[in-house]
């Protein structure tokens, strides 16, 4: 066996195993996605059973496109992950560049920053819709009443009572409704992204070219246009690692849409799946592989954008 | 000048205090997880005894005792491990073989690899189960762990190959020269001096296997289900139950956040995918 043969090799296992787990269950998908394929039919139990002789064509592809949730949950699913991208790397940057200057307990500080990436996401979910977001037995509700009381007793007061009577009963928010429950989602998710943001942003803020900086102060740089023109064009790159990792795992979010609202008006396209998997499992191969091409036309757009700069 | 003495200012007072608001804000919600698992869960709504109340262990007591805790656990003990240690043996070779002797078709595979990641798992979740029920590996540890290793084979072979590419390859020619063959490459050479990497890649692919929810809790029923599933089947929407759902949350998610604070350093390496130095 020649020089390099065999290490080359050596990366055939992970190509293959990689092969075979893309190739087969999206072959399946593919041919479940023309079928006649229903887990539970009293009038057509020959449904049950996947089979060629059950072909539906376009079918389940056409009625997929006119039900109405499928536009929705396509327009769900890009607000949630543009939404989350955007305030990750926002307070992403802002709280990296607050931070990365020594402070007292700055070790400390990093540590309770980080914890939230750590958590579970069924656990986030769970933990912000009940006992922080409930509108009578969470947090909320319970600061929204203590502020109701507060009021109240102000209205009691003799002379400036007739000012705070003005004042509306504040009410708490649900956030299981179907307006809000995509807002509880976008929050408890960069809750638990922004560390990860913060901490690649600081990494990235302790390379930067100190020599560039004092030169410009010494220029009369402001604060402002330091940021501006030194730091920002630093962490092009970071930004465009954040960027591409938090949509692979975003588009696929699933844990919290289900607990927050089980998808009631805030449906994203993995959940549509799964409530037609519920039964049809035709319509949600179909669906699938909407999702399929969802993913890819972003994953190209990401990997061409982040790809260059990462391989150098 | 003025800007000057005004940004000290706030170097000296402003910075600490919005940092340390910043970082507390950030750990509240767990902060409160934990303080509430230790309320009884009549407590755990009353507002008077937010902050003020008599612990109790309650709650541990009866996660133990009626949620078979320990199980789900060591479920999840299990899972985490084989699957790590198994996308290590796969990964590593790959990367090695990527890093130390491209060909003009590593970049695609690279990037082809990361694009498995995007495909949406409820896309495939159901011809999985499918086969999985076929083939008699439904609710096996098994298949936890074999799905498990595969979601994240690409995410280990990016951190590792980014690693091993800043080692330089005289080192490893240096080897050869000895007469060591591949395999003593890998392991006497390689592995000794990418160790920190690949500690770190270790330690992320077990945080996302412990975390996974979706495949674990679609794939098992009881005989495999870990500590997700533990929570899937606690979130009743309504009632009573902070206690309860605190303290079983706080234990599935302690050994993990612990892990991280003491790891954090190696691991934001790792995730900087070697685009940030």
């Amino acid at each position: 066996m020649s020089d390099r043969k065999l290490p080359r090799l050596l990366q055939t296992p992970a190509v293959l195993l990689l092969l075979v787990w893309m190739l087969v269950p999206l072959g399946m998908t593919l041919y479940f996605s023309f079928i006649r394929y229903v887990l539970n039919s009293l009038r057509r139990p020959e449904w049950t059973t996947p089979s060629l002789s059950n072909w539906r064509g376009f079918g389940n592809y056409e009625f997929v496109l006119k039900s109405k949730d499928f536009v929705l949950a396509i327009q769900n699913s890009l607000f949630i992950v543009c939404s989350i991208l955007f305030l990750t790397v926002i307070l992403g940057i802002l709280i990296a560049v607050l931070i990365n200057k020594s402070f007292p307990g700055q070790g400390i500080v990093r540590v309770l920053l980080i914890s939230p990436f750590f958590v579970m996401p069924a656990v986030n979910a769970v933990l912000w819709i009940n006992m922080i977001l409930d509108p009578v037995l969470g947090l909320q509700g319970i600061a929204v009443a203590g502020i109701n009381d507060l009021l109240e007793g102000l209205r009691q007061m003799p002379v400036l009572g007739g000012f705070f009577s003005l004042w509306p009963e504040f009410e708490p928010i649900s956030f299981r409704a179907t307006q809000t429950s995509a807002i509880a989602v976008i929050m408890m998710v960069t809750w638990q992204w922004t560390p990860f943001a913060v901490l690649i942003f600081m990494t990235s803020l302790q390379s930067e070219d100190q020599q560039q900086k004092e030169a410009a102060v010494l220029d009369g740089a402001g604060t402002w246009s330091q940021f501006r023109f030194l730091t920002l064009p630093h962490l092009g790159r970071p930004i465009a690692i954040v960027v591409m990792i938090q949509a692979i795992f975003h588009l696929s979010l699933y844990a919290e849409i289900e607990i927050v609202s089980r998808g009631n008006g805030n449906k994203n396209l993995p959940y549509l799946i799964g409530e037609f998997a519920n039964n049809n499992i035709g319509a949600a191969s179909a669906t699938g592989i909407f999702a399929v091409i969802l993913a890819n036309i972003v994953a190209i757009f990401l990997l061409r954008m982040v790809g260059k700069t990462l391989m150098e | 000048m003025a800007i000057v003495a005004q940004s000290s200012k706030f170097s000296i007072y402003g910075r600490p205090v919005l940092a340390w608001g910043v970082g507390l804000m950030f750990f509240f919600p767990i902060f409160w997880m934990v303080l509430t698992s230790f309320k009884t869960d009549a407590d755990a709504v009353k507002p008077e005894n937010l902050i003020f109340f008599t612990p109790t262990l309650e709650n541990y007591l009866n996660m133990t005792e009626n949620y078979d805790y320990w199980r789900f656990a060591r479920n999840s003990v299990i899972s985490a491990v084989s699957a790590t240690i198994f996308t290590l043996f796969v990964s590593v070779p790959a990367a090695y073989a990527m890093a130390f002797n491209p060909t003009r078709a590593t970049k695609d595979v690279l990037m082809w690899m990361l694009s498995t990641k995007m495909l949406p798992a409820a896309a495939v979740l159901y011809p999985m189960i499918f086969l999985a029920k076929g083939i008699g590996l439904y609710d096996t540890h098994i298949l936890v762990i074999t799905v498990l290793s595969l979601i994240n084979l690409p995410i280990a072979v990016w951190m590792l190959f980014t690693y091993f590419k800043e080692i330089p390859k005289d080192i490893i020619e240096a080897g050869k020269m000895d007469g060591v063959n591949t395999w003593g490459e890998i392991k006497e050479i390689l592995v000794p001096l990418a160790w920190g990497g690949i500690a770190s890649t270790a330690l992320l692919v077990f945080i996302f296997c412990w975390n996974e929810a979706y495949w674990t809790v679609r794939l098992t029923t009881i005989d495999a289900a870990t500590l997700s599933k533990l929570i899937e089947g606690n979130r009743a929407p309504e009632g009573l139950f902070f206690g309860r759902l605190s303290a079983v949350s706080t234990a599935a998610v302690g050994p993990i956040v612990v892990l991280g604070w003491f790891c954090q350093k190696q691991l934001v390496q790792g995730l900087t995918f070697g685009a940030v130095k």
